[in-house]
């Protein structure tokens, strides 16, 4: 069952100078429980179309359908309350809130969710458990390596129990052990809690783990293949 | 729906302290704006209140009976009639405080070296200082002995005719017949009150000293009244002038537009020097947190991609602005409750500048007060000033959309 499906998405940026079309008409859809990568050389649009399914972006032409609601038909106050509800994000430089704890960090968006606090703390613990960080649950991000806090970003992610999880770049800045433990989470939470994850990548490690990637040349679908890992 | 508000207020907590020297600044320089516009106010307030009360307590009294005419032109002829028994029952109104009933001369003051002109006062000594406290500002001599003709004269007078004590002064002005006449004092006491004008031309005579040779016994020009505090004055004149409309009764503030002006002015000068202290403070404010929100625009970005609304965004970075100065307000407010308190017992002691404070009809130490709810409206003020202060920074952040900052992730 698609979870997302788009229509005809076009983004162009500087419409009015010098047009860039960073999206070209992308027709694209995801199905529950999907591992997918978004691939193509620089340029090619990969974040813009990850920023265009979280509804962070809107596009210039087209629609994005998530379990059946128009994104772009949402009000902009609508389409945040829809993103803490339905979308995880996780992001190249982490982007914990410094000032928090890990535990303060995933329970962060459930307490925005207006989750009473036992409820917050048992499911921030849950899910630091999943990603194998329960002992660093008072660190800040400061006190920790990048590898761990981009584990405490994935269990962020998950925190709210969204529909799909969307990464940009999630390995960009990890070594390998890292690299390759994160994508053993990852994986993890797919197979066992069937989260749909989707993200934009460079990493030839991550593509090779991902069971299905879509490469993407000058704004448009270039190739979408299944892979059986 | 407040459970989704303390998660944000929490973090506008928390973010107060991620740059702890630089809130700590901010704070230290809330509290020192705060302390030094409380206490320059209560400085100036005391300041402002003594002149007024040292110009009361010395020659102005709260409100003064004359006669009409007296009022128009100062001659000796125009007394109160019946003065007598109308001081007994002004003396005898519950909201009068002291009464003193004057005979009052112009004249010319003439010693072996130099004359000036002066005002007469004739008085009852120990009636008088209840009234006045001329008596407590005597640096030589003593208040009225008893000896016939003895006169008070101002240091400054004392000066310019080349008195000493038990100095011989002549002074010649019009009896109630118009005739010139006058008499030979002898100096007893050497006043030296805070109003200059006062020390220079005045000279206090003992009542029936004046009236002998005014050749009228027992007449009064004026009757001064001491209430039991001076702001009720301008509504006891209208009962004095109801009861007595034969008579001129005035108020200080009437005797004196320009006294009345600065007394009821003060207020609003305290307000605009504490008003200029906050502007001040909402630029430093305003600065301290557009580097806070500017330095965090990828943070707040990646907030409202997570879900964040901006309404809460807004909120968090204005409740930053307000725990900033909501932390440095009360710190200030406790020192400069603690500062005026010691002040007021201790006094700020300005000797050194006695001459030109004197002119200025200023005590030489001054005591600070302010009035209690001075300290509520001062943070009621620097509480708007921080929500001012806050505004631009907020509105910068509602212009931010996540995408941008996401794209510099």
């Amino acid at each position: 069952m698609s979870i997302i499906t788009t229509n005809g998405v076009t983004k162009i940026y500087n419409s009015d100078q010098v047009p860039v079309h960073a999206l070209n008409g992308v027709d694209v859809s995801f199905e529950e429980g999907e591992f997918s990568a978004i691939v193509g050389p620089s340029g090619s649009g990969k974040t813009t179309l990850l920023n265009v399914l979280g509804g962070l972006d809107e596009p210039t032409d087209g629609a994005v359908q998530i379990s059946g609601t128009n994104l772009f038909d949402l009000s902009d106050s609508d389409r945040i309350q829809f993103r803490l509800n339905h979308i995880g994000f996780v992001f190249q430089a982490y982007n914990l809130i410094p000032v928090l704890t890990a535990v303060e960090n995933i329970a962060f968006i459930l307490q925005m969710q207006g989750k009473n606090k036992k409820e917050c703390n048992e499911r921030a613990m849950e899910l630091l458990e999943l990603v194998g960080m329960p002992d660093k649950r008072d660190k800040r991000p400061s006190e920790l390596s990048g590898g761990q806090q981009q584990r405490v970003a994935v269990a962020r992610a998950l925190a709210s129990k969204p529909d799909f999880v969307l990464a940009d770049e999630p390995t960009a800045n990890l070594d390998s052990a890292s690299t390759a433990n994160l994508l053993d989470i990852m994986l993890r939470l797919n197979e066992e809690e069937e989260m749909t994850f989707i993200f934009s990548t460079h990493d030839q490690r991550v593509v090779e783990r991902a069971r299905r990637v879509i490469t993407l040349v000058d704004g448009k679908v270039d190739t979408d293949e299944k892979h059986n890992n | 729906m407040m459970n989704t508000w303390w998660p944000v207020i929490r973090l506008s907590w928390k973010n107060v302290w991620r740059n702890p020297l630089r809130s700590a600044v901010v704070i230290l320089a809330v509290a020192i704006g705060t302390w030094a516009g409380i206490s320059s106010s209560a400085l100036m307030n005391g300041m402002t209140t003594q002149y007024t009360v040292n110009q009361l307590n010395t020659s102005t009294a709260h409100i003064k009976l004359s006669n009409p005419a007296y009022s128009e032109e100062y001659l000796p002829e125009y007394h109160i009639a019946d003065a007598d028994s109308i001081t007994a029952e002004v003396r005898a109104m519950d909201f009068v405080k002291a009464v003193s009933a004057r005979s009052v001369v112009q004249g010319l003051a003439q010693s072996p070296a130099n004359s000036y002109g002066v005002t007469v006062k004739g008085v009852d000594p120990a009636i008088d200082s209840l009234v006045s406290d001329v008596h407590s500002h005597i640096n030589e001599g003593t208040y009225f002995p008893e000896v016939r003709n003895a006169v008070l004269v101002g240091e400054k007078l004392a000066d310019r005719l080349d008195l000493r004590l038990r100095s011989r002064l002549v002074i010649t002005f019009q009896d109630t017949a118009r005739n010139i006449t006058g008499g030979a004092f002898r100096v007893a006491g050497i006043f030296n009150t805070p109003i200059a004008s006062f020390n220079e031309q005045t000279v206090i005579a003992r009542k029936s000293d004046l009236n002998r040779m005014l050749g009228a016994e027992g007449i009064s020009h004026e009757i001064s009244l001491k209430l039991n505090h001076y702001k009720e004055a301008d509504a006891r004149v209208d009962t004095l002038k109801k009861l007595y409309p034969q008579l001129n009764t005035e108020s200080w503030g009437d005797l004196s537009p320009a006294l009345r002006y600065t007394d009821s002015s003060v207020g609003l000068m305290l307000y605009t020097f504490m008003t200029i202290i906050a502007i001040a403070l909402i630029f430093g404010i305003v600065n301290t947190m557009l580097m806070a929100v500017l330095e965090r625009t990828q943070e707040l970005g990646m907030l409202m991609a997570i879900g964040v609304n901006k309404t809460r965004t807004f909120v968090m970075v204005m409740l930053e602005t307000l725990f900033l100065s909501l932390t440095g307000v009360p710190v200030g407010m406790i020192f400069s409750w603690i500062s005026i308190s010691w002040l007021q017992s201790t006094g700020l002691d300005l000797s050194a500048f006695s001459e030109g404070l004197q002119e200025y009809g200023l005590s030489t130490v001054i005591y600070p007060q302010l009035p209690e709810g001075y300290y509520l409206n001062i943070g009621l003020l620097m509480f708007t000033a921080t929500l001012l202060a806050s505004i631009y920074p907020t509105l910068k952040v509602l212009k931010l959309r996540p995408v941008q900052a996401i794209r510099k992730l």
